[in-house]
């Protein structure tokens, strides 16, 4: 962040004197309007709002167990939901995914599994067998993508008849060579260890592939204080970062100017000390109370400091528009206390063959208030643009209505969840409401690009995501004494997890920063374009496939080390699940468009939807109606965004 | 610099099976000039330069690049010689920033294989500036290339060509699908390539697009060379006559008048 300290004013002063003459076309785009464009942004809030709402229905998602879970399943169908978005936005599809999971894990195990014993296998090291299984995967991949280039043919065809014989020649071989519909097992090898003199790598690939880590077994006494600092700070960042984002910076201001958020930073560790030492809920008013003081001051010590002062705020308007967003929000709201209202909060039964009584009205009440809040806050945009006053006003009201449902929720609740955490955390985002509307009130805007500005408020914004990324890491894989004692259920996390980031994180790079990346949209986008200009489509369009069998593999192999037997069918089926990931984390299915990270984010919403449904006492064989109407939903959704973001930009 | 054009072309046809594509054209282009193409559809103007890119081979005549005959299997091939085509469909990408389609192909990198990334701050500076030279101020090139004007693309697509080394530069109907006012911001971005030195193949239907900036006109009717003219061998007029096929463009001008003097 040097650059940015050198001569940071002068340079931020001249830099915004040009770009308010710069280009007459260009709208400026606030903050929430460019990250509301992103592919990915739309399926990260689904995310956030479908765990919600699990976590408010049902008991165990919550917890570190139900994240353990959710983490496992998303992972083996994240790393290829990933490879498979790449495809797409390559402009092709590949049915054979996942049968190719299956096929993979069985070739590795036919390749390890000993001749001796019964029929069939090759006995092999699988320091030998792994390397070999993959050579098979690559040639799978370029088999694929050699056929679609090849004949033309959509890779639809192509690769609906590679999954066929995938299909096919795993339960063939199966039976031919071992004589049943599965194949294994691989934890003969560290059996048989002894016998043979060696376990043919079996331990040490066990640590890459199937090593876990359980909770329960690792206690960390100053785990909370970490936690603690990592989520402040990391609030206190992000709270920065978007000041920087949304406000227009005085130009003499330089970095010493955000000393202003220091005093509301004292503030807040006044209240997360008062938090801390009290349990009771009159304290965590208390706390909240404090928290939103220093939110307020902070948000204002900040901006006093560093951002130029509103010339005027308009004076209070309404119209039809605005009024009706804001009557149906209320109405909805209202809807929502009326049907947690009219049950009895100490009752808790099944009342049909689906819900408990409880669970219900947590759904009507979430459900209606999630409703209500999206229609309040369109009448907010409504009121904005009425005036910056009436904006401000209708956004403290909200704030203020926030932290009465919040009171309501205390008093309404039989459960602790609802009497503690939610209604802490709704004071915290009513205080947080209520600062916006006054910081928003009382300084400007910036309505012009300033790219020092954005890059130093997106630096910072980001640090404070991961910060608190971090703080919750530290608080999933760590437990204290008093925990344990309290019979925590135990939660393990495999290296699986991992491998899902890891690959995630490695094709995010590869498709922003790359040759390969920006070949890939262009393929995706514009095939003939591409070709004509030199960019070798038929090549890039083969390694794609090659990426997604090589994924096929690397889940193959993951599935061998957890199982360590494969049945012939596994995996046959599951590259619809890909897809929907692919799409639902806004990958355009007719390619040039799409999100590696938004695919992760929809392989995290399928697997809560798996999980989801059974913890909350539903029935999981309801999970492909939730899956269809998530797939249709967010394909609207990512529609709508992207005529946006193309109208924007 | 020799006399020796950069490129020449003699009698070149081209056949689909019993299909006679073009047929009999000769023409040349010289550093720094520009030689127009001009024709109605159908005429082969597409084959035309498919031929001189690299899409399609040609199937009689000779074609000599600075001198020596060649023939190119490849686009990347003519591109490799200094040939590029700026086709009508533009050969862009709609949804990838403006840099990202300037650069596609030839993105410079930082790094050592197989740890190599584009160098983005370079690729958006060049890219700015590139436009800059030709007179469009793109203000953020990460603009999706979908969202710029017609003329816009043109640009982008021209000074593409121009920074990546091109010799030869064929603009494929560049002013078809423009307004008055764009397709002369177009025009003066064909004059500016050829006073930066490189041959110009300038294809249109366009008399009056082609006349201004023309030093030489080749026109083609139905597969055929209709003349191949220096800008002194020929008026506007002879050329948008000879172009619509001489005679018939003369009988639908007295159909015309007799019509308009009919209502009197």
């Amino acid at each position: 962040m040097s650059d940015v300290t050198i001569d940071d004013s002068a340079a931020g002063a001249i830099a915004s004197a040009q770009d308010e003459v710069a280009d007459e076309r260009l709208v400026y785009q606030g903050v929430f309007q460019r990250l509301f464009i992103r592919p990915e942004v739309g399926a990260t809030l689904a995310a956030a709002s479908i765990w919600i709402f699990f976590w408010a229905v049902s008991g165990p998602f919550g917890l570190t167990g139900g994240a353990s879970t959710i983490l496992d399943v998303s992972s083996t169908l994240g790393i290829m939901a990933v490879a498979v978005s790449m495809l797409m936005i390559g402009g092709e599809f590949d049915l054979s995914a996942g049968a190719a999971t299956g096929a993979l894990g069985i070739v590795t195990l036919l390749l390890v599994r000993d001749i001796t014993g019964d029929m069939g296998g090759a006995g092999l090291s699988l320091w030998v067998a792994l390397p070999l299984s993959f050579i098979v995967a690559m040639g799978l991949g370029w088999f694929n993508g050699t056929m679609v280039n090849r004949t033309s043919l959509p890779s639809f065809i192509v690769t609906l008849g590679s999954f066929f014989i995938i299909v096919g020649a795993k339960l063939g071989f199966a039976k031919l060579l071992v004589d049943q519909i599965q194949v294994g097992k691989l934890d003969d090898l560290a059996i048989a260890a002894d016998d043979r003199g060696g376990d043919k790598g079996y331990a040490f690939f066990d640590r890459i592939f199937g090593a876990e880590w359980d909770r329960n077994s690792h206690i960390w006494e100053a785990r909370d204080a970490f936690y603690t600092i990592a989520i402040v700070a990391g609030l206190v960042l992000l709270f920065v970062g978007l000041h920087e984002l949304y406000f227009r910076r005085r130009k003499e201001r330089g970095l010493v100017s955000l000393a202003g958020v220091l005093p509301g930073v004292a503030v807040l560790i006044a209240g997360i000390l008062i938090l801390h030492n009290t349990d009771d809920t009159g304290g965590n008013a208390l706390g909240a109370a404090v928290i939103g003081a220093a939110m307020l001051v902070g948000s204002v010590g900040l901006c006093a400091m560093r951002y130029s002062r509103h010339p005027g705020i308009g004076s209070l308007g309404s119209s039809a528009p605005m009024l009706k967003a804001l009557g149906a929000g209320v109405v909805a709201v209202a809807l929502a206390v009326v049907a947690a209202l009219s049950f009895d909060p100490a009752v808790d039964e099944d009342i049909t063959f689906l819900v408990t009584e409880q669970g219900l009205r947590a759904i009507l009440f979430v459900g209606l208030s999630m409703i209500g809040a999206v229609l309040l806050l369109v009448g907010q945009s409504r009121a904005r643009s009425i005036s910056r006053l009436t904006g401000s006003v209708v956004l403290a009201l909200i704030g203020i209505g926030v932290a009465a449902m919040a009171f309501f929720i205390r008093a309404e609740s039989a459960s602790p969840k609802f009497r503690g955490q939610v209604f802490s955390i709704m004071l915290a985002v009513a205080a947080a409401i209520v600062v916006w509307s006054i910081a928003t009130t009382l300084f400007e805007e910036r309505r012009f690009i300033d790219a020092r500005a954005d890059r130093f408020g997106q630096s910072v914004a980001i640090a404070g995501i991961l910060a608190m990324v971090v703080g919750v890491t530290i608080r999933m894989l760590w437990v204290t004494q008093v925990e344990l004692d309290r019979g925590i259920p135990p939660a393990k996390f495999s290296v699986r997890i991992i491998w899902f980031f890891v690959f995630t994180a490695a094709c995010t790079w590869v498709l922003a920063r790359t040759k390969f990346g920006s070949w890939v949209f262009a393929v995706g986008g514009n095939k003939d374009a591409a070709r004509q200009i030199g960019v070798p489509a038929a090549r890039t369009k083969t390694q794609l496939f090659m990426l997604v069998s090589g994924a096929a593999w690397l889940v193959g192999v993951l599935l061998a080390f957890r199982l360590n037997t494969i049945q012939a069918n596994t995996g046959d089926g599951e590259e619809f699940e890909y897809i929907i990931a692919a799409v639902v984390g806004g990958t355009m299915l007719t390619g040039g468009y799409g999100s590696t990270f938004g695919a992760a984010i929809g392989a995290v919403i399928m697997a809560m939807a798996i999980q989801g449904l059974p913890s909350s006492r539903w029935n999981s064989d309801w999970r492909f109606v939730f899956l269809g109407a998530i797939l249709l939903l967010s394909v609207i959704a990512n529609n709508y965004i992207r005529s946006k973001a193309e109208a924007i930009r | 610099m020799s006399d020796t054009p950069l490129l020449e072309l003699e009698d070149i046809g081209k056949f689909y099976g019993n299909i006679i594509a073009l047929q009999g054209v000769t023409t040349e282009v010289q550093a720094g000039k520009v030689t127009c193409v001009l024709g109605d559809n159908g005429a082969g103007k597409s084959t035309f330069i498919k031929i001189l890119a690299g899409v399609h081979q040609h199937d009689a005549g000779e074609f000599r690049l600075e001198g020596k005959p060649v023939t190119f299997d490849s686009p990347r091939q003519a591109l490799d010689n200094g040939i590029a085509a700026v086709y009508q469909d533009l050969a862009m990408v709609p949804l990838m920033s403006v840099w990202r389609n300037f650069f596609l192909g030839a993105e410079p990198t930082k790094g050592v294989w197989p740890l190599q990334w584009i160098d983005k701050a370079k690729a958006k500076a060049i890219a700015k500036e590139e436009m800059a030279k030709m007179g469009i101020d793109i203000r953020d090139t990460e603009q999706a290339v979908g969202t710029l004007s017609g003329g816009e693309r043109q640009s982008v697509a021209i000074a593409r060509a121009v920074y990546f080394g091109a010799k030869v530069l064929i603009l494929d109907e560049p002013t078809s699908a423009l307004g008055v006012k764009q397709s002369g911001v177009v025009l003066r971005y064909i004059v500016e390539a050829a006073k930066r030195g490189l041959g110009v193949i300038f294809i249109t239907h366009n008399p009056r697009h082609a006349y201004p900036v023309g030093d030489r006109f080749l026109i083609l009717n139905r597969g055929e060379s209709m003349g191949n003219f220096a800008k002194d061998e020929i008026t506007i007029d002879e050329l948008t006559q000879l172009m619509a096929g001489g005679a018939e463009l003369e009988e639908l001008q007295d159909e015309l008048k007799r019509a308009i003097s009919g209502d009197d």
